[in-house]
């Protein structure tokens, strides 16, 4: 057991440090930049540079902040985000631990991440960092309810909570692909469902509320220099990574792919697999953050409890249907229509929200 | 057709081609590599005066400062220091010993530009002053100051020969009255 | 297992007592959640994963995110009140209260049998099981919780929308 979390401990680190390269030179190639591409060819000494350079800078402690409270949120930050790695099975040889409540215990684990920052807002004794740390929490806990909706619709198809059982349901079909959730109606939409839950619960861009720049500075890190930065950082980027894995694991087909299968060469093109389609989870992450303006607060909450909500209820639905259905054609039907007509329904309810045109009072 | 989430999708297919262009449309990569590479700034781009002396072999003789402190006065931001040359005697002798300009002051208005009388003073167009330290380094002495009036031609040519022209024009007609002047003498003492 | 399970105790009565002994109001939410995490792991210890989890889950992610959020909408955001009596003029009330618990507790473990299976026999308590006797034994409680969270959220519904209304 040991070896496969070690392997796995430093495969993710590894990939978290060149996750904010890769990110960067992305996000500079679609602002039409460079990117970094200083330190050594392309650039691929930064993460080591930038480590470097949070390590020996001076830690800042506001001299009216809760002094222990402060010290602790960035630990806490960090925790739960690798603790999620140990329910992401990577290769049909190489699960670090299999937990029959898998996905419960990710959820736990991941809600646990909130509390950081909570703390690191709080105990900074700013008013910016208050304000990302109510904003943190309050986006946390609305988008948690369709994120675990979403995932109810998978668990409810396989009958488990364990990742591997989920990853192992989805084998077989043709090419070891067919089989995979997004290949479903309702897998497909628990699939946009989940991924926007994710994105928000680990404050990537469309919904970095908490850390909203050009609003309120930096959110809860305001106040947080050198390392203990750092350190939220990585728990944010671990979250999300661990996330893009979850993810794949119960939607994209987890290490599925062809060739998969028990054997040693099976096991490693299973794992190949699997990074390849965390790869591509995390390059839809940069590219979405490329992309999409931030919302407003109140379009974030609204969204969360008016669109996602009533989807993934409607989406556990679906999954009733298609269990009870057995005859496929008519499940594949009857699930595309109740989805479609839901998805028609939100989208019309949610227009009528329109606003009317701007009246701009001094400007023409 | 439209559906919720549409304009997103467009703004994704906008980014995704902005990202493969800029690998095969280098006119889409507008970064300039800085060290390597710089912009031609424009010949009226202004950083910080210096002062313009005209023969290479004597910059401080030929210096076209006077002294005359009227720069000094006149600078907004009070960030120039000139005292004035003077012999054993104390006579002065209409340079000066100590100009300084403290470029973590000046706003690079070029007022001293404009009110010097002698052309004495120009502004530079070098950007790279950055310095290791943030008080006495950003001080510019009298030594640093000095550049020649070749270098004043190359930066900003077209000012530079207007300058020019006009110093020449002044010179001769000094000149044309100082001969008379020196030629007069006779004349009077015949009259 | 042994020391395990002391570690965890301390840990678990440590928060609890500080949950109730700090001056400020943020510490205590902070150290209930710990005590919160104890509970979850003498969960796990005891084989209840699910039951650990789901602790976890809503008790330190939901119940004591909500308190928190809840001190920051008042004005005592930094959760500091000045010295507070900790104990009160009521703490008779309070003793009283520990120990008709305690007592309560110690002839529950003396006589019930469940409480007496579960730890030696290491009973791995599955979700299944619990689901399958949540929607069959136990269903009128379980229905009966239902119909009371329902009636909560729906007051809290009507307590906020009069005040929606007073405010038009
Ligand atoms: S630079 Fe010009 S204005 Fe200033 S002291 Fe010298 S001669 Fe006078
Ligand atoms: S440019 Fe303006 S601020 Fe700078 S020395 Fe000249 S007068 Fe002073």
């Amino acid at each position: 057991m040991a070896i496969p979390i070690l392997f796995v401990l430093s495969v993710f680190l590894g990939i978290f440090a060149y996750t904010t390269l890769v990110e960067r030179k992305a996000l500079g190639r679609i602002q039409n930049r460079f990117g970094p591409n200083r330190v050594g060819r392309w650039g691929i000494l930064q993460p080591i540079a930038d480590g470097l350079k949070l390590l020996i800078k001076e830690d800042i402690v506001p001299r009216r902040a809760d002094q222990f409270v402060h010290f602790l949120a960035p630990v806490i930050a960090v925790i739960p985000s690798i603790l999620l790695f140990s329910v992401v099975p990577v290769g049909t040889r190489l699960v670090p631990v299999d937990l029959n409540i898998g996905i419960l215990f990710a959820f736990a684990v991941s809600t646990v991440s909130v509390l950081a920052l909570f703390m690191g807002g709080w105990a900074s004794r700013n008013k910016f960092s208050l304000l990302g740390a109510m904003r943190a929490v309050a986006q946390v806990v609305s988008y948690e309810v369709p994120m675990v909706l979403a995932a109810v619709a998978v668990v409810m198809a396989v009958g488990s909570l364990s990742t591997l059982r989920i990853a192992r349901a989805q084998s077989g079909g043709i090419l070891n692909v067919t089989n995979w959730f997004v290949f479903r109606p309702w897998g497909f939409v628990g699939f946009v469902l989940f991924t926007i839950g994710a994105m928000a619960e680990s404050a990537r861009t469309p919904f970095d509320i908490p850390e909203a720049e050009s609003e309120i500075i930096a959110g809860y890190h305001t106040e947080y220099s050198g390392f203990k930065f750092a350190l939220f950082q990585m728990g944010e980027y671990l979250a999300s990574i661990a996330m893009a894995g979850i993810t794949v694991t119960m939607f994209l087909g987890g290490y599925n792919g062809p060739g998969s299968g028990p054997g040693w060469v099976g096991g490693l093109i299973s794992m190949f697999w699997f990074f390849i389609k965390l790869a591509f989870m995390i390059v839809l992450n940069i590219w979405i953050r490329g992309t999409w303006p931030r919302v407003r607060v109140d379009q974030l909450l609204g969204f969360a409890w008016k669109v996602l909500l009533p989807m993934s209820i409607a989406n556990i639905v679906a999954v009733g249907m298609w269990h009870y259905l057995t005859f496929r054609p008519l499940a594949w039907v009857a699930t595309t229509l109740w989805l479609v007509l839901w998805f028609v329904t939100l989208s019309k309810l949610a227009a009528t929200e329109n606003v009317a045109p701007r009246t701009y009072r001094y400007a023409s | 057709m439209g559906f919720i989430g549409k304009g997103l999708l467009d703004g994704m297919v906008v980014t995704a081609r902005n990202f493969v262009g800029s690998y095969f449309d280098k006119e889409r990569l507008v970064t300039v590599q800085y060290p390597e590479e710089r912009v031609q700034t424009p010949e009226n781009s202004r950083t910080f005066p210096f002062l313009v002396y005209d023969d290479n072999k004597n910059p401080v003789d030929t210096m076209r400062c006077v002294a005359c402190k009227i720069c000094e006065t006149e600078c907004p931001p009070q960030c120039i220091y000139i005292v004035m040359d003077r012999d054993e005697k104390g006579k002065p002798r209409q340079r000066p010993k100590v100009f300084d300009i403290d470029t973590s002051v000046c706003m690079q208005c070029q007022i001293c530009v404009e009110v010097c009388p002698f052309d004495a003073i120009k502004m530079d167009n070098d950007y790279e002053k950055s310095r290791y330290g943030r008080f006495d380094e950003l001080v510019e002495h009298l030594p640093d100051l000095l550049k020649s009036n070749e270098y004043y031609g190359r930066i900003k040519p077209t000012e530079a020969t207007v300058v020019d022209a006009k110093l020449k024009a002044e010179k001769e007609k000094k000149a044309k009255k100082a001969a008379p002047a020196g030629a007069k003498p006779p004349t009077g003492s015949k009259s | 297992m042994e020391t395990i399970f002391w570690i965890l105790s301390a840990i678990t009565v440590l928060g609890a007592l500080f949950a109730i002994m700090l001056r400020n109001l943020v510490h205590c939410v902070l150290s209930l959640i710990l005590f919160f995490l104890g509970i979850a792991g003498h969960y796990f210890l005891l084989r209840a994963d699910f039951l650990g989890a789901v602790q976890i889950l809503i008790y330190v992610g939901a119940v004591a995110v909500l308190m928190l959020f809840a001190i920051m909408l008042t004005r005592h955001v930094t959760g500091d009140e000045g010295p507070r009596e900790v104990l009160g003029g009521k703490w008779w009330a309070g003793m009283g209260t520990a120990i008709i618990i305690a007592g309560l507790l110690w002839a529950i473990i003396r006589k019930d049998q469940l409480a007496q299976i579960l730890p030696a026999g290491g009973a791995q308590t599955s979700m299944v099981e619990i689901g399958k006797a949540m929607v069959t034994d136990w269903v009128v409680p379980f229905e009966a919780m239902a119909v009371l969270l329902t009636a909560a959220l729906i007051g809290a519904v009507v307590i906020a929308l009069e005040e929606v209304i007073r405010r038009r």
